[in-house]
């Protein structure tokens, strides 16, 4: 498919972005946006992105001093003013995506606050911050939980992480069996499925369960939508 | 709570035309502007009339201070989307069309519709795309299994459209299948 495209859209020339636009133009921004979706997808936690995020905060910051300080100038004419109203626009949306970006791990990271308390491997992937706020979530819910309710029930019956048989352990986890769909930034190496293998070519969508990408997704060789 | 219950489990139309802004489209400036840092890159000089490049959410703020015209992407002609309509109803797999096609033409039909020609014939085409894809897609729920569904060429919008129920679909089918070999083992 990959090829079939590459060579369509050489032939249709003035169709140039027939696919995947800016992929060759990967700015600090364009990561964020595919991290964002990765992590509004995943029903992980993904690796977190510090660097990247502070980088861009960075950048933010020096914007909205550029435009305080162009501000202050009497002598803009009014094509200064649409400059600035663009750039502070600018920053507007790129401060939206990481809101929502921090905001969805955040969201995770309350749901499976007593998880990551447990386990090592999720611990790695998320920022001190958030392994601080995940500790006080879980003991502040626990303390909760006990006070109000578990306090007066007999011992067997007042523990939060039992695993009854039949039942789902108490503590949540990560799904990783949700499906997500995924899109092969660059050919992949052959999946194995229980009846087929699969090789995805660049460009190609699929709906599979997450945790047959999950290394995929890590190394950069697709991204969720 | 740190995410809304509508945003958990997908997203929504607003954040994929978010997304679809970033893209470059070009315009005819009516103003111009220096060249200026942007935190997506460097866009401008804007010089009259000169085509230039700046991304979509730009352009359409232009626009609608009637500070430039925006020239509509190749694709969005009663040629090429009726090639890609008649391939759709021809063949069974998908057209190829930009990936983000629905967000994009439904901005520049809101925004610019006096910078696009036929617009109205556009209008009726991408309605039947639309439907005539939704179809197509609804059928691929018949090839769901609970490992692996192709979708190529299927476009943002489309996705998010087929998403809460297909994923659900699958989880289930998943379920059953672990249902069942657990009752293998006992």
């Amino acid at each position: 498919m990959a090829s079939a495209s590459a060579s369509a859209s050489t032939r249709v020339v003035p169709i140039a972005p027939i696919y995947d636009e800016q992929e060759d133009n990967d700015t600090p921004l364009s990561q964020l946006t595919r991290h964002w979706m990765n992590e509004r997808h995943a029903p992980d936690i993904l690796p977190a992105q510090e660097e990247l995020l502070s980088s861009l905060l960075d950048h933010i910051r020096r914007q909205s001093e550029a435009v305080q300080s162009l501000r202050g100038e009497p002598s803009a004419s009014e094509e200064d003013h649409i400059r600035i109203m663009l750039v502070q626009m600018e920053v507007e949306r790129v401060k939206f995506i990481v809101r929502s970006y921090v905001r969805t791990r955040l969201f995770k990271v309350e749901k499976f606050a007593r998880f990551i308390m447990t386990d090592e491997t999720i611990q790695a992937r998320i920022t001190m911050a958030e392994r601080a706020h995940a500790s006080r979530h879980a003991h502040l819910t626990d303390r909760h939980f006990h006070n109000v309710v578990l306090q007066s029930l007999p011992e067997t019956q007042s523990h939060l992480d039992d695993t009854p048989i039949f039942m789902p352990p108490m503590i949540t986890k990560p799904d990783e069996t949700r499906a997500v769909f995924v899109h092969a930034l660059r050919d992949c190496p052959p999946l194995r499925f229980h009846d087929k293998t699969l090789e995805m070519k660049r460009g190609h969508i699929s709906l599979m369960p997450f945790s047959f990408i999950q290394t995929l997704l890590l190394r950069g060789d697709v991204e969720l939508l | 709570m740190s995410l809304p219950q509508s945003l958990q489990t997908s997203v929504t139309p607003p954040e994929l035309e978010l997304i679809a802004s970033q893209q470059l489209i070009e315009i005819i400036p009516l103003i111009a502007m220096e060249k200026t840092a942007f935190i997506s890159g460097a866009f401008g000089p804007l010089q009259p009339p000169r085509k230039a490049q700046i991304p979509l959410w730009m352009a359409i703020n232009l626009k609608l201070k009637k500070k430039c015209h925006i020239v509509a992407p190749e694709w969005l002609s009663v040629e090429f989307l009726q090639s890609r309509l008649d391939e759709e109803v021809s063949d069974l797999g998908f057209s190829m069309l930009p990936f983000r096609y629905a967000e994009i033409s439904k901005v520049l039909l809101d925004v610019a519709p006096d910078d696009i020609q036929n617009i109205d014939k556009i209008r009726s085409l991408l309605k039947d795309l639309r439907e005539a894809r939704q179809a197509k897609s609804r059928e691929g729920l018949d090839q769901l299994n609970r490992e692996e569904l192709s979708l190529s060429n299927l476009c943002s919008m489309e996705i998010n459209e087929i998403r809460p129920f297909f994923v659900h679909a699958m989880g289930i089918l998943t379920h059953l299948h672990r249902d069942a070999s657990t009752e293998d083992q006992l």
